[in-house]
């Protein structure tokens, strides 16, 4: 076992609170690209308290587009369901370690006028980021190279319910 | 060779090996505008100016100002590219360039799946 489902709660709830005092009358919307982060962003929304929105989207996966055959470009599943502009709007990311993923993201998203865009993750890997400029503010767990299960986190869509979080031997 | 849209290089890319193939192809995936083999490095010149050492990084992100060099080779194995890299971070303080290890590589295709057999 890699965090136990305490130590993932207390630090959870301590970004709830960061968030609610950075964000205190502004309302903000939290993005959740699924599906790893809705464990995540279920317990995150309800440390946060104050107001706020929550919506989804989902981006086709490499493997995905990979298997679809011709050129794959990145591109969006399922879209947001709220407009961004005039919103201060916080991505809440599983795990960012390249950064290719939440690059797209925020170029996507940067166009819809919103006041602010920054970035929560759960686990990060900085020493892998290709992309550096990037908005994350908010940090969970800076982790090793490893692969994990659990809190949402899965191996072939198993695992994602357990509730803590375990280091995947290969 | 795939079409590539986010490549902005001049001529055709001509990958070394398939590791190299599989990081371009998520590169352009995600839109990150990328070169192949853009700039070669002199490190070292003998007393005549002529060069005896160069290091020509696989990949240059322009967007992030980032050349990436990729290895396949075994941790054990990548001795002799670290202090090349090191060379090159003594002489051009400057650029930002980074290493991807095959480590690093396995983790990419494992996340991605890429094909990186041969």
């Amino acid at each position: 076992m890699y965090l136990t489902r305490e130590e993932l709660q207390t630090r959870v709830r301590e970004l709830g609170r960061e968030l609610a005092r950075d964000y205190a009358g502004r309302e903000p919307l939290l993005v959740a690209p699924l599906k790893a982060s809705f464990v995540f962003l279920a317990d995150l929304s309800r440390a946060v308290a104050i107001p706020h929105g929550v919506d989804f989207l989902e981006l086709a996966s490499y493997a995905a587009g990979a298997d679809s055959g011709g050129h794959a470009r990145i591109r969006l599943l399922k879209d947001l369901d709220t407009e961004l502009a005039g919103r201060h709007v916080i991505v809440v990311e599983d795990v960012i370690d390249t950064g290719l993923t939440l690059n797209y993201l925020c170029k996507t998203l940067s166009l819809r006028d919103p006041v602010s865009l920054a970035a929560v993750t759960l686990l990060d890997r900085p020493y892998r980021r290709l992309v550096e400029d990037l908005p994350v503010r908010y940090v969970g767990f800076t982790v090793p190279d490893e692969l994990f299960v659990g809190y949402g986190f899965d191996l072939e869509e198993r695992y994602r319910n357990l509730p803590d979080l375990h280091v995947l031997e290969s | 060779m795939p079409d590539f849209q986010a490549y902005r290089g001049q001529e055709p890319p001509r990958f070394a090996n398939r590791a190299e193939l599989e990081c371009a192809k998520v590169l352009d995936y995600y839109g990150v505008p990328w070169q192949y083999e853009p700039t070669t490095f002199v490190l070292e010149e003998d007393e005549d100016g002529r060069i005896v050492e160069a290091f020509k990084p696989d990949f240059y992100l322009p967007e992030q100002d980032l050349y990436v060099e990729v290895t396949v080779m075994k941790q054990s194995l990548v001795t002799r590219k670290n202090r090349k890299l090191r060379k090159l971070r003594e002489r051009y303080p400057d650029v930002r360039v980074k290493l991807f290890y095959k480590r690093d590589i396995e983790r990419l295709a494992e996340r991605y799946r890429l094909e990186l057999a041969s």
